[in-house]
């Protein structure tokens, strides 16, 4: 079985910008990593492909330079990587990257399970992962905390709900996403990282994968941005405490029980 | 077992130690970074000093010296390569990174706790057996190592001035319980009270006093835990050899050391109060 894993680069957090005409995030001359929570996905694709036997492959839609994050997951052990480059792409929305992913996945053929990090942190939609479902037809799990079981039949899996978490069973073909409860991502290995800078890594137009262009780039997006604004600033206060180690404990407590804390 | 060289020969016998970081992570020209690593390494076995090498500083991600050293096909001299190693490790890599050492002919190691970061892993405390603490510190590193390697290792302990002072000295009791052979201070920038008693209460105890060789002593601030503000008229290398003075009975660690500007006057600094008659 292919195990297929979704990777976005996306800006460094504290480099962030938006565009204030085109209401877009600015991408170029800032520095970009690798989504942080898609590292927990590739963690989570290459104990799974250990497990079951199989492949992992890393895949990725962006400008050239997105390849970066494409060396870093071969580093992070995935088998191969592809990328999905060409202008065509340019300025989708979730949805038509979404069916950009959906139809790729389906050109590399044989894939039983798809897995995405919670949300790219750039947009924060969280809608990528459910919509390659959705354009594939396969079931789907999202906020997966833990893979309790995997077998040849599907896996157990504990997602996080709003109360708590329930267990789910979910057989292949299935797309997941994954928080970062759910393991503990390796650390690239020096002979890794060499490795993966030698890599050729595919580039695949909207030809390579039967797309219809229609559907990709700004005329393949439903979604418009109107508006956007800075959230509020959040009211917090310091308060600094002197005195004797004893004196400064016991006002500290008396402040915690006065706020209702203890 | 291969023979070690003893950190008690390294005092004797006038060797600094020189701290190196492996290349970083996110370092935007890999290959150059290795290159240099490569030759300050060699540059420091060729000058018949130890080489200690970090592990993730400051809890910035780096390769591991043990990795980069066989990567790069760098020769292990017998007692001149020490290992710092952190409690932010899975098992399976704190065993691959002992093996490796074991391999490679490293015997010495710096037992510390270390600096984490999201991206590290923590050794728990069930893994090394320290089943009545919350977290896993340096003394339960050493107390694991020194039970699953009995022999194999020197392993040294890091000791910080700047703690409070019957803390540290407790912490310090409890290292040297659980296999400390050795100690490393935190940088010192003149005669320190408190490293003064620790030499009191362990006269046996080979000790490296830290030499911050960096201009910028503000850099210090995190760890001296108050601010220090940069001075022009501090010179590194006169105070490497005020610490020679303070303490002629002890070795010396050499942090953040200057290839270019430094390294060639480091002969001359090993003043002792036998040198200087």
């Amino acid at each position: 079985m292919k195990i297929v894993v979704c990777v976005k680069q996306v800006p460094a957090s504290s480099d962030a910008q938006i565009d204030p005409v085109t209401k877009r995030i600015v991408r170029e001359g800032t520095r970009a990593v690798l989504n942080p929570f898609d590292t927990y996905a590739l963690e989570e694709g290459v104990r799974l492909a250990r497990q079951l036997g199989g492949q992992v492959i890393a895949l990725s839609m962006g400008p050239p330079k997105a390849e970066a994050c494409l060396r870093e997951a071969i580093s992070l052990g995935v088998d191969q990587a592809i990328l999905l480059s060409d202008r065509a792409f340019g300025g989708s929305d979730t949805y038509a990257t979404s069916y950009a992913l959906a139809r790729a996945i389906d050109t590399i053929g044989g894939v039983g399970l798809v897995i995405c990090g919670k949300q790219a942190v750039d947009g924060d939609t969280a809608q990528v992962g459910p919509g390659i479902a959705a354009h594939l037809g396969w079931a789907q799990a999202t906020y997966v905390m833990k893979v309790e079981r995997a077998d040849k039949d599907g896996l157990r899996l504990r997602r996080m709900n709003e109360e708590g978490w329930d267990v789910v069973e979910v057989g292949f073909p299935c797309v997941l996403t994954v928080l970062k409860d759910i393991n503990q991502p390796r650390v690239p290995t020096l002979r890794g990282v060499l490795s993966a800078m030698e890599e050729q890594i595919p580039v695949w137009t909207p030809a390579d994968i039967g797309a219809d262009t229609g559907k990709l780039g700004l005329d393949g997006s439903p979604t418009r941005v109107v508006r956007t604004a800075p959230p509020p600033p959040r009211q917090t206060a310091s308060k600094r405490l002197a005195g004797s180690p004893a004196q400064v404990a016991g006002e500290l407590v008396a402040d915690l029980r006065t706020r209702g804390i203890l | 077992m291969q023979s070690m060289t003893n950190m008690r020969d390294h005092i004797i016998s006038r060797r600094y130690q020189v701290e190196l970081g492996p290349p970083r992570q996110d370092a935007p020209d890999l290959r150059a970074a290795l290159d240099q690593f490569a030759q300050r390494y060699r540059r420091v076995l060729d000058s018949g000093y130890v080489a200690g090498i970090t592990d993730n500083s400051m809890g910035l991600l780096a390769f591991q010296g043990t990795e980069t050293i066989i990567e790069l096909g760098l020769p292990v001299n017998p007692g001149q390569v020490m290992i710092h190693l952190n409690t932010f490790h899975t098992l399976e890599n704190l065993h691959q990174i002992l093996e490796d050492c074991l391999r490679l002919g490293i015997r010495q190691l710096l037992i510390i706790s270390g600096d984490g970061s999201d991206r590290l892993p923590r050794l728990q405390p069930e893994e090394v057996g320290a089943t009545q603490v919350a977290a896993v510190t340096a003394v339960e590193l050493l107390a694991y190592i020194h039970r699953v390697y009995p022999g194999r290792f020197e392993l040294g302990a890091a000791f910080n001035p700047y703690e409070p002072r019957e803390h540290e000295l407790d912490k310090l009791a409890r290292k040297l319980q659980a296999g400390a052979s050795f100690l490393i201070t935190q940088p010192l920038l003149s005669k320190n009270a408190v490293v003064d008693e620790v030499l009191r209460r362990y006269p046996d105890l080979p000790v490296f006093v830290e030499a911050w060789m960096s201009r910028r002593i503000s850099l210090l601030s995190e760890a001296v835990g108050y601010e220090i503000k940069d001075d022009p008229s501090f010179d590194p290398i006169l105070t490497l050899k005020q610490l020679h003075r303070d303490y002629p009975d002890c070795g010396i660690y050499l942090s953040l050391l200057g290839f270019k500007t430094q390294y060639d006057l480091l002969g001359d600094t090993w003043v002792t109060r036998h040198t200087e008659g």
